[in-house]
């Protein structure tokens, strides 16, 4: 046989496969989000959970809806944290390939796409703990982390009790970790604390942040607050300790200790830090398979970006399949409570169980204490006392 | 008192890593008339070289500096050779949109081989060192010491070599340095290694202080655009003094007003100095 002969076959054994493939129905889960430049990271992270959910939900058959099986295909769109390429990527998501979802891993993108998404008729996988986006009633929005306002109080007392009254703020300048800011001092001041010092910090921009930690340590606080992505986060700690700090540290819950840790060589620079539970310490038990299989597959242990928004696709999922329909984005977002009342645990990492009236998902968090140089849960409500 | 003396370490840490990140900038500009955009990625690039030099092969910090030097000066010559020499004669605007897409490329490079992480560069120098009463982690003395020394050595290989009088002599003129047998393509290759030997050196002293991942370079660049046109496009004294006086307004600004406004202060005095000199502090090139 020739060339060409083989050629032909080939090209009609790819028919046959491709022909096989039609028989099932898809859809498409949209993403858009930073997948270069600074954020990259971040943006991979969570793109990552929900490929994985995706995969499984594929290799399981895909999803029974109506009679049909329907595949998933995530497509992700690159908007370097930018609202308004976030706007034109969801539009080209919804126009060229019908998603009826679009996750997005970012406030100012969730806002400019609430802009149209009633309109469009499609859902926003919002992974922001930013209040504001379900605020305003958006009835098409899913706000997939907690709000952190149930974090505040409970922080704040643990870091009070053990270290003292006088808080200095380190924390971020970008919008998420402002409003952290605006509800941390309240908190702190109401428990007859005393804010010494207050020095936002440009962590996704800054080269270095001697003079902004200096400036801040210059009040004596006893208690740092903290906070943007991880891996700077360490750097302001490590600052902070080389600068002969001593107390303790309220930790945003965008950054996570492990992540901090592996920066840090070890959790001895976080003793007395407050923060939120990694995923892989999470102490409860049921996530053990997500965790062992993430492993296997990546190579390093699932952070909280990858987990939540693996919940969040099979709760939507799940939200599909009652609702009947993979394109209604009203009727899905209906079902949304009752899907992740019923996700079983294995499928859900994160802990979701259930969605507020407003989009909120319901979250049930375990705070973690960086104690003597290792990780320990406390209990948010009797933390403190 | 000891926080004044404190922030002025600082300024010196900030501004001798710009100051070398800007020398090479404006050699390249005060020869070749190119603004290399590409000039960040490299220094991205240098401090990914020894990130696995150092991390994935072992070798000690030093040697893993001076094997990421090596490498990215080859590859600024190789981005001469392919890149800018094909484009002389073309419109300035053309050799700006090649710098853009070269550092886009490499970024995207990087990303692809290492991913988005962010890395850890570990510097055996780890020690603080306190010296009345003033905290000084001995990296960033060393970062002080190792910028300075190589300032000096650049301007002595300038002012009393061959090849050093050659750059020079191009920079002043380029054809009148043809015209007595200069031969210009080795000239510009020696410039793009220099420069690019600078920028890795400048990524692997600051690396062990901050975060190695592929949008590094981004803001670095921008800042020593600043500074070379602060100090006189072209100018080695006024890329040394710019990055100075960048590095100290961070560093005073962050610490005496605020970290939110430390940006702003540098960039009005930026503007401040420009509508007093308008061609920069030490205007006229290379001398």
């Amino acid at each position: 046989m020739n060339g060409k002969t083989w050629g032909a076959l080939a090209l009609a054994a790819g028919l046959l496969v491709s022909g096989a493939v039609r028989a099932q129905e898809h859809v498409t889960i949209g993403f858009t989000g930073p997948l270069s430049g600074g954020a990259a990271l971040y943006g991979k992270n969570t793109l990552t959970g929900l490929q994985d959910a995706a995969d499984e939900i594929n290799a399981a058959g895909g999803l029974a809806v109506g009679g049909a099986k329907y595949l998933l295909d995530v497509v992700a769109l690159d908007d370097k944290y930018s609202p308004s390429e976030a706007a034109v990527n969801a539009k080209r998501l919804r126009a060229q390939y019908k998603a009826p979802v679009v996750f997005v891993p970012h406030a100012g993108g969730v806002l400019a796409l609430q802009a149209f998404n009633e309109q469009d008729g499609f859902l926003i996988g919002a992974y922001t703990s930013t209040p504001a986006v379900t605020e305003h009633g958006n009835g098409l929005t899913l706000r997939i982390p907690p709000s952190f306002d149930g974090y505040v109080q409970p922080f704040s007392r643990v870091e009070m009790k053990r270290f003292g009254k006088k808080l200095g703020m380190a924390g971020g300048d970008h919008d998420y970790a402002k409003a952290w800011a605006a509800l941390i001092g309240p908190a702190w001041t109401g428990a007859d604390g005393q804010i010494v010092s207050d020095n936002p910090m440009s962590y996704n921009k800054d080269t270095d942040f001697y003079s902004g930690v200096s400036r801040v340590l210059a009040g004596n606080p006893n208690v740092l607050f903290v906070g943007g992505a991880s891996e700077p986060t360490a750097l302001v700690i490590k600052q902070a300790r080389e600068l002969g700090f001593e107390g303790g540290f309220i930790v945003m819950d965008q950054a996570k200790f492990d992540e901090m840790a592996k920066v840090l060589g070890g959790f001895e620079p976080l003793e007395g830090a407050v923060g939120v539970m990694p995923l892989a310490n999470d102490p409860r038990p049921g996530g053990e398979g997500y965790i062992a299989a993430f492993r296997k597959k990546h190579g390093q242990d699932p952070g909280s970006e990858a987990g939540l928004n693996y919940s969040a696709l099979y709760g939507v999922a799940a939200a599909m399949v009652a609702a009947g329909s993979v394109t209604d984005a009203k009727a899905i977002r209906a079902k949304l409570d009752e899907a992740f009342a019923k996700l079983p645990i294995e499928h859900d990492p994160a802990r979701i169980i259930g969605v507020e009236a407003k989009g909120g998902a319901k979250i049930t968090f375990v705070l973690a204490m960086i104690d003597h140089g290792k990780l320990v849960a406390i209990d948010p409500d009797k933390a403190g006392e | 008192m000891v926080m004044f003396f404190q922030q002025i370490l600082n300024g010196l840490t900030l501004g001798s890593v710009y100051s070398l990140v800007a020398l090479g900038l404006t050699l390249i500009y005060g020869i070749l008339h190119i603004p290399n955009f590409s000039h960040g990625a490299l220094y991205m690039v240098g401090a990914y070289f020894a990130y696995f030099f150092a991390g994935s092969l072992g070798v000690p910090y030093w040697g893993a500096m001076a094997g990421a030097a090596v490498v990215v000066a080859l590859l600024a010559v190789a981005s001469e050779r392919l890149v800018f020499r094909p484009l002389r004669g073309a419109p300035v605007l053309h050799d700006m949109i090649a710098a853009i897409g070269l550092l886009l490329f490499l970024e995207a490079v990087v990303q692809a081989i290492w991913g988005a992480d962010f890395h850890r560069l570990q510097s055996p120098h780890t020690q603080i060192v306190h010296l009345f009463g003033l905290v000084a982690p001995a990296q960033r003395l060393l970062i002080v010491a190792a910028a300075f020394a190589l300032m000096l050595g650049l301007h002595l290989f300038l002012q009393r070599t061959v090849m050093g009088s050659t750059i020079i002599a191009m920079a002043q003129d380029r054809e009148g340095a043809a015209l007595v047998g200069i031969d210009a393509s080795r000239v510009s290759m020696v410039t793009f290694a220099i420069s690019g030997a600078l920028a890795a050196v400048a990524a692997v002293l600051f690396a062990p202080i901050s975060l190695v991942y592929p949008a590094m370079g981004d803001l670095v660049i921008l800042k020593a655009f600043v500074i070379i046109i602060l100090g006189g496009m072209g100018s080695l004294p006024g890329a040394i003094l710019g990055g100075m006086v960048i590095g100290f307004a961070e560093s005073f600004g962050a610490f005496y007003i605020s970290t939110n406004y430390k940006d702003i202060i540098a960039f009005a005095l930026f503007v401040l100095i420009m509508s007093v000199r308008p061609s920069g502090l030490f205007p006229g090139g290379v001398r």
